[in-house]
């Protein structure tokens, strides 16, 4: 990034922080509705110098690391079956877009019910939420690889695996990666929605706890900033990796 | 206090300057939060406006108006809330010159939402009320509904369990270290000099300990004493009670309302009080009557009459607990205070407060 990609991302920010100052100072609103960000900046570094902050985010960031494995994992085999088989893309086409247009929110209670208020509930929370943009980035990617490239790849009888490697992946990889942008986000959320569902550890635990036992509304919101943070760090991690495997898109 | 056109104006500003809404304030917010920290007015309703003075205000045209409140019960419609159904039914409310609306949902904001304003009057733990205050939230206790705090820690007869004392090495099931439940847990630990360290607690965030309990999961476990062990004794199941009450009183579930609120709309409470209070000892001489206001409101309540009875005679023991029909609405600033001390070992008062800034004791008798 160079120096003045830096100072818009810099400015922009002050700009924020100056219309949350003038939110509040304007519309008179009390910390326990609106803190300031100044009070949620000391709040914010009061909290981790406390260990307050650390432990549930480490729970949560275990919890996205796993259920985006296992949600991009999945989302990329059945991507690449569903862009391969009509039969498999028949079959189970119906279920992929089922399990994402019912809201995660509705199924998060049941899947905690079901797997229990520990760790696998929450992994399988996120692995359902980032599973669906993955899934059909790679469905899109394969089945945009130039279709003049594979039947010269098999006149000179080339192996499944030298197809999969030397076309399908490259061609695949950019929308692949767009799709991994968006899963990773999601990861958050689903981790987040988990949270919330059950369990005594986790940025969603706290961001509860801040808010309906301890009161702490700037804590509340030094808990929000940490999640923003966390989203924000993870998708810069995949728009590095993109441009390293596919370059400035 | 700040008059809504200029309010309004004041939001229009912040939405032009800005370019964005904050949904989360809203403009009930807008309205009421910087009225939230004015000072309560004396008991005497002289110094407010006449329009929000009381029950009875006069309308232009010389009719009496009711004075309306919102009042939110923190929970979906149940037994335990039958007192506030009846007064409504059998018109106690509207004797006082009060139009009532109660808001029977769970609301896990419900004390942030009366601190703000939006809601009039709403039902919480006194144990609530200390770190709400303690972080600036203007709210204040106004009478208790349940002289003795209802969470408790129960199990089987046959754990052996029968003192706080038993409780050393046994296996408790919580929904999770937080709340009301947690701090009674620790402070019945207390009383017998031990520690969180000194039992095996098991959380169960999706709150399955009463089933554990059942199950044998769990030696014990916290609950409501109108709720879980009810259960248990009605599956024929022996069970024991432990109440913190008895060791350190701790202030239970009240009327509370926002500082501003009790300024603008101080008679209004003390008749909202006086009704609900008339209707407690209706159902302390008659529990059918409870039942009857609760099935009223919710039908499928009437599907086992039986266990909703069981739930309203509990419910009224934690209301009377050792006082009699006179101590109702009391608050004991006895419990307050030990309360308050124990809630700053634990290091729940992040600032200083003092019994004045919690509670206001101008709508019931001192204790």
């Amino acid at each position: 990034m160079n120096r003045a990609a830096v100072g818009s991302v810099v400015a922009s920010f002050a700009v924020f922080v100056i219309a949350w100052k003038l939110v509040v100072l304007v519309g008179g609103y009390p910390p326990f509705i609106l803190p300031s960000p100044e009070v949620v900046g000391q709040r914010f570094v009061r909290a981790w110098a406390d260990g307050i902050i650390e432990p549930h985010a480490l729970a949560t960031l275990v919890e996205i690391g796993l259920g985006f494995t296992v949600g991009a994992g999945t989302g990329l085999l059945v991507g690449y079956a569903l862009a391969r088989s009509a039969l498999v893309e028949r079959i189970i086409s119906p279920y992929v877009v089922a399990a994402q247009a019912t809201p995660i929110l509705a199924l998060a209670p049941l899947l905690a019910l079901w797997f229990g208020p520990g760790l696998i509930s929450k992994v399988v929370i996120c692995g359902l939420i980032v599973f669906f943009p993955i899934a059909v980035s790679t469905m899109v990617g394969v089945r945009s690889v130039d279709r003049g490239l594979l039947e010269l790849a098999r006149s000179f009888r080339a192996t499944r695996r030298q197809v999969l490697t030397t076309l399908e992946i490259p061609g695949a990889l950019p929308s692949i990666l767009g799709g991994m942008r968006v899963g990773v986000t999601l990861a958050v959320v689903g981790a987040i929605v988990g949270e919330w569902a059950g369990a005594d550890r986790g940025l969603g635990v706290l961001v509860n706890l801040a808010r309906g036992s301890l009161f702490d509304i700037p804590l509340m919101f030094a808990t929000l900033a940490t999640i923003a943070m966390v989203g924000i760090a993870l998708y810069l991690v995949v728009v590095f990796a993109e441009r390293r495997l596919v370059g400035v898109r | 206090m700040i008059s809504r056109p200029s309010i309004r104006a004041r939001s229009a500003v912040v939405i032009a300057l800005v370019g964005f809404v904050v949904g989360a304030c809203g403009p009930s917010s807008a309205t009421s939060s910087p009225s939230a920290s004015a000072p309560i007015a004396p008991s005497v309703s002289g110094s407010v406006a006449p329009s929000s003075v009381g029950p009875s205000s006069v309308a232009p045209g010389g009719s009496p108006v009711a004075a309306s409140l919102t009042v939110g019960l923190g929970y979906i419609a149940s037994v335990q809330f039958a007192p506030f159904y009846l007064a409504q039914q059998a018109g106690y409310y509207k004797a006082e010159g009060l139009t009532v609306t109660f808001q029977n949902k769970i609301d896990p904001d419900l004390v942030a939402l009366v601190g703000q304003g939006s809601i009039d009057l709403g039902l919480s733990d006194g144990t609530s009320v200390i770190p709400a205050v303690s972080n600036a939230i203007p709210i204040r206790y106004l009478t208790t509904i349940y002289r003795q705090f209802p969470s408790i820690v129960f199990g089987k007869a046959s754990s052996g369990i029968k003192t706080a004392a038993d409780l050393k090495g046994k296996k408790i099931g919580i929904p999770g270290k937080y709340g009301s439940s947690w701090i009674m847990l620790q402070a019945l630990l207390a009383s017998v000099n031990l520690k969180t360290d000194d039992v095996t607690i098991v959380e169960y965030p999706d709150f399955g300990q009463g089933a554990a309990v059942a199950q044998g999961a769990v030696d014990a476990a916290t609950g409501f004493v109108n709720n879980e062990p009810i259960q248990l004794q009605r599956s024929g199941t022996p069970t024991f009670i432990l109440h913190v009450d008895d060791v350190t009183p701790l202030p239970g579930p009240g009327l509370i309302a926002s500082t501003a609120t009790i300024a603008a709309k101080h008679d209004a409470i003390g008749g909202f009080v006086r009704a609900t209070l008339r209707a407690m000892d209706d159902i302390i001489a008659d529990p059918a009557k409870g039942v009857d206001a609760s099935i009223a409101v919710e039908p499928t309540l009437g599907q086992d009459r039986a266990l909703q009875t069981a739930i309203l005679n509990a419910t009224i023991e934690a209301w009377k607990a050792s006082g009699g029909n006179d101590t109702l609405g009391v608050i004991d600033r006895t419990s307050w205070q030990k309360s308050l001390d124990f809630m700053t070992t634990l290091g729940l008062v992040p600032n200083p407060v003092t019994i004045d800034d919690l509670v206001v004791e101008d709508f019931v008798k001192a204790s």
